[in-house]
């Protein structure tokens, strides 16, 4: 790092100075109007060089050059803004009244710059428009004559004048990069930790979140209800509603000593598995799992699941997070012949991917490695690179050279699904049954196959022409089918590695070819015998024909060089590149990632990050809103060895944590937080998608609450199930569910994800898709959701076995509803709610019995289109989970009286307490 | 020129004052969706509430050549050498050895590959004496409507990265469709209908639902798919077991219980927003049949669009439903065909399929022109890529049928402010590549906002750190089309 930076970049011990370089750079940034330009008194440059110098040329060479001067066969208008010379003699439209010097008003390259020139607007992307200070830079240096100081004195001038940070960086793609300077406060990511003092009997997350609210003259709302809190904590740490002695012991106990309480509650939550399920769900959004390929044939993965249940142990153990990076990133480089090492690994496979022989396998191969290295920028170090595949980074001090630097440390990494025995962890329950079904499915389809091939060739006939048009007396379904039936045993026999001691894997290797990839991948005895070595370079414009500079393995540099960061150089050749970056990744003196995952579990509990974008902590992310408290977090986080858990006990003991989610003077939060950036309430939240779905399956007493093991295939909306699904080479065979009850309703994120087969309930409520990283979740307000809820199978099923599971205990009416309240709501109903809700009891069972329902048949008609004739066809598909299929509760299965009460369940799943935690 | 830098010399005549762009940015946590949507705006539940009321804001950056677009999409890749692309040169050389090399050899260049002639003789219809391939009755017709379009390309010749790249900009998916992209710019025309609409096939493409996804758009702005078969809206009916008025019941019951818990509450404009949510789901449970109903269309209309006729009935219905809901008010309508992926016989399959949306397309366009909204609706016809000149060996044998091919397809436009009977742009003499106004699929999405009024460098949205556009990267109009 050059020397003279070093001053800007002054370590702050305390928290007031932190506040401070903060408030300087704001300062820094603040518009400056031309007479306070001329207060200046350096002597040896004029103020109008000095503008030029600072501000102009990067500004020109930033916003401008592209078009107008960078290509000289292709200047924008003619007008071309490479010297001042060009500039005088102006181009196409405004002549020479582009630049009048001493004259801003009358010089066109002020107004389109102002975009106060109709139809001329520059630069033309509105995104890209200057800011108010930028355009009275531009102003004032013209009014000042437009002086144009060489390049040497130009350089000159920046060194003494320029105020802001020139990041030491690998190495750009142009040196008006390479030495662009930084704001402060865009940087903060970079910095190492600061060191934050607490006060020793302080909460620091209290004590340095009330500073604020003090700051602010913003007096928190009180503690919540102790009923509340239960559930928060409930859903907070399991993604389920409390268990109702186990909430009724919480609130005994928090009368008495609320911290304890609270302790004690959460220690026991964490201990369930459930805990596990739920974090882990959380970081499987981060990294998009899913359980089939995606694109054109959709693939199975049959493997997935071992990964995902390496996910929930990891949570569930308390795996240090740094082990659960290197892990992923690095797993079989670490140690090979540890299986969990192997499966974690699984982590590079999860984004969407296949290579079919339509595909170029350079191209399929590039994408890969363009998700992989995104992928980790975004996961572990909050950075989306991918601005950076094309050009040095717009604002971020991420050059191209790092983007292909990482990407190198991925060259070597091939694709395999390598033997891994079955972990005494691991939950080999139903594999039998799975194995079952997918025979059984390829059993049909042989049948059919054989005896469609029989017809075929008897009625096939010679064509006459020189080629094929298909004048071969078969029926248009004919041939699609044996192509369709073909393709989806293939499908199927690929999901009987389901069942098999195989992880989705890689290896570090030379890269073989592969023109269609459709089944296991095994890798191969000598990695680095067969195959080519990748060469590591820049590509131009991202385009993988048009290698450049060579590059070897390596990271974000600027985090080395601002965060002071003590490390080595990466092997490349045949080293563990991987290991390496992993390591790097979770150094103590690496400044992104500890705050990066802290930052996301802050998020979990509280709806947003204390730095408002979890996956960017660049300079277009949200700056965090608590510098310090990040930091201290962070800090805290790596000295209580990268315990994801001890965190969370942290967060939750805190009185932030427990705040009401209502203020007792909400004006007084309007006018002074309206972001609701203080915390002076507790952010309520809806419930996602999984926890809603969860949640009605606890209620209803239905939820099997099995831990990991083989996707389960829940019941999925009828019609989407059996709509047909185009993929490569005709239509994928038909959703079917699993035949118990008990296998289908288990926890969300059990449910097979099936990247072409969303379930349409989980889309409703916001689960993000599963192509991109999605650091956190969205919630919208659509008509399609109250749909969902009160006219859907699923929620109707639920309510029902939610009534019968209250009839069965016999009790009163008034009580059944007091403890239909309890278990949905956690509270005890009013009398006004009671009666109400009996009164709708009785109007519902009085009505009329429905219809029996009719059974689902074990075959299936279907027509879809013949792809070779372009005519219609039917054919019959078996579906062998509906021979067993046991429906859940039916209404016809029921009495009147359960049907009624089964009527308030239902309007308690629709209600708006019970999909919102306070 | 390359397209990056041309674009703003050309896009530039600003028509209205370019709406608060910025005011919409960052309503991430939007509402709304199917229909009726700012009813729902008006009580936006974004976190941020001070924002919410330009949820709704629309408004053209110039003025507009077309209110409402249609898209007929053609999925599976129709070959534009069968439809509106002759090539003599193909007859010459039927069955003659290809070869193909560069980049792209090792993607469809196994075996032995031949050339294919069109099995189809080609006609000059109307005073533009625009080609069209023989089974195209109807359409030649409208051939003077027609502006066909040679010059489009896309990077990829697999099916569902293809048509994201058509439908959203973006290969691998995940971003906003074209649809979301026109509503987000344009606001909706009636507040009782969504939109962006989409009539599938019944079944859906590859890809799926990602299609005509928001992306990072508000959820409001998703394309909502009218299912061909089956409930038109998942969901829209209550299970058989629940009756009209138990339903009812049901609604006040739980409006009773969510009173009382917004009244503890105040200022929850999310919770007041679900509220209001289930009386307009109630109310669409009437409003979407309605819609739906054909049955309020004569005898003629019917007959006219092939209504009845099995081959074309069911994109009939498509092209009928289309004009009632562009005629409401929809903005975008995308109305699916196919599947066109002849990869045998081009003949019999491209043959069945041409008359399966011929007759539609033809009276869609009559009956457009007829209400007068033909002038003020651009419609699109294209597929997601186009064919090959030649084949490979399918079956160990040769086969009148093409592969797919990224750099010539199929295209044209009619209505909206396009060039009607002109032919722009052209490929090789045997097809397999545009070589005159050459484009990329993003300029023609540049192309289509603008017809639209709107500029695809000022509709952006702020996410993940990035403005993002339509086109990606910023494309150019493509002037040649524009009448």
């Amino acid at each position: 790092m050059p020397p003279f930076l070093r001053c800007v970049l002054a370590a702050c011990a305390a928290l007031i100075a932190f506040n401070r370089i903060h408030s300087a750079a704001a300062q820094q940034a603040s518009p400056e109007p031309a007479e306070n330009v001329t207060q200046e008194s350096e002597t040896t440059f004029s103020e109008g060089e000095k503008l030029f110098a600072l501000h102009v040329q990067p500004l020109i060479s930033e916003k401008c050059l592209a078009c107008h001067g960078a290509d000289q066969d292709a200047i924008e208008g003619g007008f071309d803004l490479r010297n001042r010379e060009s500039m005088l003699a102006g181009g196409d439209n405004f002549e020479d009244k582009v630049l009048v010097p001493g004259n801003a008003g009358a010089s066109a390259l002020y107004r389109t710059a102002k975009r106060s020139e109709e139809g001329y607007e520059m630069p033309p992307k509105e995104a890209e428009a200057l800011s108010q200070e930028q355009y009275w830079h531009l102003r004032d240096w013209i009014n000042a004559g437009a002086p144009w100081p060489d390049e040497q004195r130009s350089t000159l001038i920046r060194q003494q004048f320029d105020q802001g940070i020139v990041v030491d960086t690998s190495k750009a793609l142009s040196d008006d990069w390479q030495f662009r300077r930084y704001e402060a406060q865009n940087l903060w990511a970079y910095r190492p930790l600061q060191k934050v003092s607490v006060p020793n009997n302080a909460h620091p997350i209290d004590y340095l979140i009330d500073q604020s609210l003090k700051q602010a003259e913003l007096p928190a709302a009180g503690q919540a209800s102790a009923t509340t809190i239960a559930r928060r904590l409930s859903f907070g740490l399991t993604g389920l509603p409390p268990q109702v002695e186990a909430a009724d012991a919480f609130v005994q106990q928090y009368r008495n000593d609320p911290g304890q309480a609270i302790n004690d509650y959460a220690q026991q939550l964490m201990a369930s598995p459930h805990y596990g399920e739920h974090f882990a769900q959380r970081w499987l959004d981060v990294v998009r799992y899913a359980d089939t390929a995606g694109f054109a044939n959709d693939y199975s993965r049959p493997n997935a699941w071992r990964y995902r249940d390496y996910v929930i142990r990891a949570f569930q153990n308390d795996v240090p997070f740094n082990t659960f990076v290197q892990q992923q990133l690095a797993g079989d480089e670490l140690d090979d012949r540890n299986g969990e090492n192997l499966i974690a690994t699984g982590f590079l496979r999860m984004g969407p991917w296949e290579q079919t022989s339509m595909s170029v396998f350079k191209e399929t191969r590039q994408q890969w490695l363009d998700d992989i290295t995104d992928t980790v920028g975004q996961a572990f170090l909050g950075h989306a690179l991918q601005c950076a595949k094309c050009h040095d980074h717009k604002f971020d001090p991420v050059p191209t050279r790092d983007y292909y630097r990482m990407m190198a440390v991925f060259s070597t990494t091939q694709f395999a699904e390598r033997d891994v025995a079955f972990l005494s962890a691991e939950n080999q329950a139903n594999f039998a049954n799975s194995d079952n079904w997918v025979n059984e499915k390829i059993q049909a389809y042989q049948q059919q196959s054989k005896e469609l091939n029989q017809q075929v060739s008897q009625k096939r006939e010679q064509e006459t022409g020189d080629a094929k048009v298909g004048d071969n007396g078969l029926a248009p379904g004919d041939e699609a089918s044996l192509a369709r039936m073909n393709k989806n045993m293939q499908r199927h026999r690929l999901e009987l590695d389901r069942t098999k001691p195989i992880a989705l894997t890689v290896y570090t290797g030379k890269t073989i070819q592969y023109r269609n990839v459709s089944t296991r991948l095994l890798m191969p005895a000598n990695p680095w015998n067969k195959g080519q070595f990748d060469t590591d370079a820049i590509l131009a414009g991202g385009n993988i024909y048009s290698p450049t500079d060579p590059v070897t393995p390596g990271a974000l540099s600027a985090a080395e060089s601002l965060g002071n960061m003590n490390h080595q150089p990466f092997p490349a050749s045949r080293g563990k590149r991987r290991l390496a970056l992993a390591r790097w990744i979770t150094s103590p003196d690496n400044p992104l990632t500890a705050r990066v995952i802290v930052n996301r579990v802050w998020s979990w509990h509280f709806g947003s990050g204390l730095a408002g974008n979890p996956n960017n902590f660049g300079a277009t992310g949200a700056a965090p809103t608590h510098g310090p408290l990040l930091d201290y977090l962070a800090r805290w986080f790596m000295d209580n060895d990268w315990s994801v858990r001890k965190l969370n006990q942290l967060i939750v003991s805190s009185r932030v944590y427990r705040r009401n989610s209502t203020h007792p003077h909400p004006e007084l939060v309007a006018q002074r937080d309206s972001q609701n950036k203080l915390y002076a309430v507790f952010q309520p939240r809806r419930l996602t998608a999984e926890e809603i779905r969860d949640a009605m399956l606890a209620c209803s007493g239905e939820l099997n609450r099995q831990v990991g093991g083989i996707p389960c295939r829940p019941d999925l909306n009828l019609e989407v199930a059996f709509q047909p699904r185009q993929i490569m080479g005709g239509t994928a065979s038909v959703y079917e569910p699993d035949p118990l009850p008990s296998q289908r309703n288990r926890r969300t994120i059990y449910a097979e994800k099936i990247r072409g087969l969303r379930d349409p309930f989980m889309e409703t409520f916001n689960q993000p898709g599963p192509d991109k990283s999605c650091e956190l979740r969205e919630t919208s307000i659509i008509a399609p959701q109250a749909l969902t809820l009160l006219n859907s199978e699923e929620v109707l099923q639920r309510a029902i076995a939610m009534a019968d599971q209250l009839i069965q205990r016999q009790a009163t009416p008034k009580e059944t509803i007091r403890q239909a309240f309890e278990i949905c709501l956690g509270r005890q109903p009013d009398e006004a709610e009671t009666m109400l809700c009996l009164q709708h009891w009785r109007q519902h069972a009085a009505l009329p019995a429905p219809p029996e329902p009719t059974a689902i048949a074990d075959q299936l008609q279907r027509t879809v289109m013949a792809e070779k004739t372009g005519q219609p066809y039917s054919f019959v598909e078996h579906m062998p989970a509906y021979k067993n299929y046991q429906a859940d509760l039916q209404p016809a299965d029921i009495s009147a009286t359960t049907r009624g009460l089964a009527a308030v369940c239902l309007v308690l799943f629709n209600s708006n307490e019970f999909l919102y935690l306070d | 020129m390359n397209s990056a830098q041309t674009h703003h010399r050309r896009a530039a005549q600003a028509w209205v004052t370019p709406t608060r762009r910025e005011a919409l940015y960052g309503i991430g946590a939007g509402l709304g969706a199917v229909a009726l949507t700012s009813m729902l705006a008006a009580d936006n539940p974004s976190a941020a509430p001070a924002k919410a009321a330009s949820a709704s804001v629309s408004g053209t950056h110039h003025r507009p050549k077309a209110k409402r677009c249609l898209f007929l999409m053609m999925e599976g890749g129709p070959s534009h050498l069968d439809t509106f692309d002759p090539k003599p040169e193909l007859n010459q050389r039927h069955l003659q050895a290809f070869t193909r090399s560069g980049e792209m050899e090792s993607a469809m260049s196994s075996g032995k590959r031949y050339f294919v002639k069109s099995p189809f003789k080609f006609i000059q219809a109307g005073s533009s004496g625009i080609s069209l391939s023989e089974p195209w009755k109807h359409l030649a017709k409208h051939a003077d409507d027609l502006c066909i379009y040679h010059g489009a390309q896309v990077d990829s010749v697999n099916h569902p990265t293809a048509c994201y790249q058509l439908n959203t900009g973006n290969q691998f998916g995940g971003d906003p469709a074209v649809g979301s992209w026109v509503n987000y710019g344009l606001g909706s025309e009636n507040d009782n209908l969504p939109g962006f609409v989409v009539l599938p096939r019944s079944s859906y493409p590859q890809g799926g639902a990602g299609n005509w996804g928001n992306g990072f758009l508000p959820a409001k702005f998703q394309g909502t798919p009218l299912r061909a078969a089956g409930s038109p809206i998942l969901n829209l009916n209550p299970q058989q077991a629940i009756l009209p008025q138990a339903q009812r019941s049901n609604l006040d019951l739980l409006g009773k219980l969510n009173q009382k818990h917004l009244d503890a509450r105040p200022g929850r404009s999310d919770l007041e927003a679900r509220l209001k949510s289930y009386e307009l789901a109630y109310r669409m449970q009437t409003e979407v049949p309605e819609v739906l109903d054909l049955a309020g269309e004569d005898q003629r209309t019917l007959d006219a669009y092939g209504i009845g006729n099995s081959n074309t009935d069911a994109f009939g219905r498509k092209c009928l439903l289309a004009r009632r809901l562009l005629e409401s008010g929809v903005r975008f309508v995308q109305a699916y065909a196919g599947n066109w992926d002849s990869h045998d016989y081009i003949q019999k399959a491209h043959g069945a399929l041409i008359e399966s949306v011929d007759q539609p397309i033809a009276a869609l366009l009559a009956d457009l022109k007829q209400r007068g909204l033909l002038e003020e609706t651009l419609v699109v016809f294209c597929g997601e890529f186009g064919r090959t000149p030649d084949n490979g060996l399918r079956g160990g044998g040769q086969s009148y049928g093409r592969d797919h091919n990224a750099k010539a397809m199929c295209m044209w436009f009619a209505g909206g402010g396009t060039k009607a009977g002109h032919r722009i742009g052209a490929t090789d003499e045997i097809g397999a590549e545009a070589v005159q106004c050459v484009h990329h699929i993003r300029d023609v999405h540049v192309t289509l906002l603008h017809l639209l009024g709107l500029d695809d460098n000022h509709l952006t949205y702020f996410h993940a750190g990035r403005h993002k556009q339509l086109s990606q990267f910023g494309g150019e109009v493509i002037q040649e089309l524009l009448a």
